[in-house]
């Protein structure tokens, strides 16, 4: 039973990071570019005058989608090629996902499992391919709608593609000469260590110059702003998806919200140390489990008090936001309550060195999810503060700029490696 | 004459790495971004329909209204002048013998088409009378068909203006 879970395990979470992130994402993006620009955003939807801050919105969003009409443009002649489109986005961006490690090798009963829903040594590389492969349904969808925008927006798609993912390659580049490895997880395991001591290994200090070209390629990547101009609705209408409608337009939209997530977990795990809690890699939090779960009893009841405290400010407008403030006070009471006594128990009753790998594995899950919501509002908040390039800025700044930078970085840092002979 | 040398910018190199310019707006956002989060009270917008716009002036072109004389008789004497500076005419006047011997005509039926209405307010610049205000500070018009947006007489009269000057002194 524990096996089968534990090998089930890394895909139920990829399909976590991957579909269920899409509505929270959707939600996150609305709200803090309403916050950014000083309004409030879309609070209004509820379930029976519940509103949690207008989380239901997505659903609503997505039943509407769901309900239009499935309608298709009578001069396509290419149906086939034109339903397979989105579906080629939203699939690509779904694979990228499998080879990310959400936690630590976990060995149990005398077998390790990997948490990981594709446990191959290639990791990177199996990014670089799928992630790229998600502009083919954009040049098929731009292709296909027999259309002259779409067209358009199709080929500034793959033009930024093929100019960024050179870039984007050389960074990577960098990062394989320095963790000397192309397994996602071993890069992860390398960035727990300390550097002289007291920092921690994360790629971006380790590799400050490539981290900034591969955070920036992966915006381009994802055609998200500032490097949306495939979708510039002032030149081409909107771009590849000018003709669709209805549940095909909404797996170009998820499938993009996918595409950042994807991104920013390849990020999070290449440059911010993954699944690692500073200072707190495997083997140390295994050494001192019994203080961190002593530390947890203490922040968790801290951070819940001053979720508490923001929701009875900001929340209680109104006689219906007033009662949600105190039902959602007293579920987050009782949450802190069990998780405290639940850990008091297992603290007085001892652990074991199993349950203590389970308990860092949920840790560690944890940590990474935190990371890569992180590097979502990075990227929500990246798209609500610049303005979108001018399509010969894009191709300036990757060709001209990111390019040289990058084989500049290649070369200090193979030079640094032979020299110092690490 | 002197020559005003106009400053260029954006030729050093700190310009040109745009990596300041980037880190200055990304902090403004993030800081309107962190104030708003910590109180939403501060938020300058206004939640609509629980809470009404407070800053409507008195020169703010809402609904039209009839006015009245101290008598609470209309004092429009149906002279036509509103409906020919309309400029969208959206403005129905059908006049009568007014026999009450206060004046000699007064509208029979006095009807304005609200979707007609571009709100320019030259009628009310075009009385003679002081007649016709639109200070009811009413913005919002909502109506279930075409017809109901064309209203008449008795609701232009009803409507009360919000600025204290109840009936005309003209």
């Amino acid at each position: 039973m524990t096996h089968i879970f534990m090998i089930l395990l890394p895909i139920i979470l990829t399909v976590l990071f991957s579909l269920v992130t899409i509505p929270l994402l959707v939600w996150m993006e609305r709200r803090v570019a309403a916050l950014i620009q000083n309004r409030l955003g879309p609070n209004r939807c509820n379930i029976k005058g519940i509103r949690l801050g207008g989380i239901v919105q997505p659903i609503a969003d997505m039943m509407k989608l769901i309900f239009k009409e499935e309608f298709y443009p009578k001069h396509i002649k290419q149906k086939f090629y034109y339903i397979l489109a989105p579906g080629i986005v939203f699939g690509a961006a779904f694979l990228s996902f499998m080879v990310i490690p959400y936690a630590d090798d976990v060995t149990l009963n005398g077998f390790t499992y990997h948490i990981q829903a594709l446990p191959i040594e290639l990791g990177i590389l199996w990014f670089v391919a799928i992630a790229g492969l998600g502009v083919y349904g954009i040049i098929l969808a731009g292709w296909s709608s027999h259309n002259k925008y779409s067209i358009l927006g199709a080929l500034r798609a793959s033009s930024q593609v093929i100019s960024y993912e050179i870039a984007m390659g050389l960074a990577i580049v960098s990062f394989l000469i320095t963790y000397d490895t192309i397994s996602l997880n071993t890069m992860v395991q390398q960035q727990g260590e300390l550097l002289f001591g007291f920092i921690p290994a994360w790629g971006i200090i380790m590799q400050p110059l490539a981290g900034l070209i591969f955070i920036v390629t992966a915006f381009a990547e994802t055609n998200r702003a500032p490097f949306d101009a495939p979708e510039g609705e002032s030149e081409i209408v909107a771009g590849y998806h000018t003709e669709y409608s209805a549940m095909k337009f909404a797996l170009f939209f998820m499938g993009e919200y996918m595409a950042m997530s994807a991104s920013s977990a390849i990020i999070v795990t290449l440059l911010f140390g993954g699944y690692q809690i500073p200072f707190l890699n495997t083997e140390v939090m295994h050494h001192h489990i019994n203080l961190i779960f002593i530390g947890l009893m203490i922040i968790v009841p801290l951070l819940s008090l001053g979720f508490i405290k923001w929701m009875q400010k900001n929340n209680s407008s109104d006689e219906s936001r007033r009662r949600e403030t105190k039902y959602g006070t007293i579920l987050i009471t009782i949450f802190v309550i069990v998780f405290d006594t639940f850990l008091f128990y297992l603290l007085t009753s001892g652990i074991s060195y199993d349950l203590g790998s389970v308990s860092i594995m949920i840790m560690q899950i944890l940590t990474f999810a935190f990371k890569v919501m992180m590097m979502n509002f990075v990227f929500v908040w990246v798209r609500w503060t610049f303005p979108r390039f001018r399509y010969d800025q894009i191709q300036h700044l990757g060709w001209k700029i990111l390019i040289p930078l990058a084989l500049l970085n290649i070369f200090i840092t193979a030079t640094f490696v032979v020299l110092a002979g690490v | 004459m002197g020559v005003k040398v106009v400053p260029r910018y954006g030729n050093t190199l700190k310009e040109k790495s745009y990596i300041w310019a980037v880190v200055s707006g990304m902090r403004l956002t993030l800081k309107n971004f962190t104030t708003n989060l910590a109180d939403t009270s501060k938020i300058p917008t206004c939640e609509y329909p629980e809470s009404q716009p407070s800053d409507i002036t008195e020169r703010y072109r809402g609904m039209h209204r009839l006015t009245k004389r101290d008598d609470e008789s209309i004092r429009c004497v149906a002279c036509f002048m509103c409906a020919t500076a309309c400029p969208s005419e959206c403005i129905f006047i059908e006049a009568e013998e007014r026999l009450d011997g206060v004046d000699e005509k007064q509208p029979k039926s006095f009807k304005i088409d609200l979707l007609e209405c571009v709100f320019c307010g030259y009628c009310v610049e075009a009385c003679p009378c002081d007649a016709i205000r639109m200070d009811t500070g009413i913005f919002s018009i909502i109506a279930a068909t075409r017809e109901e947006f064309v209203i008449d007489k008795e609701k232009l009269l009803s409507n009360r203006g919000i600025f204290g000057k109840e009936n005309s002194r003209a």
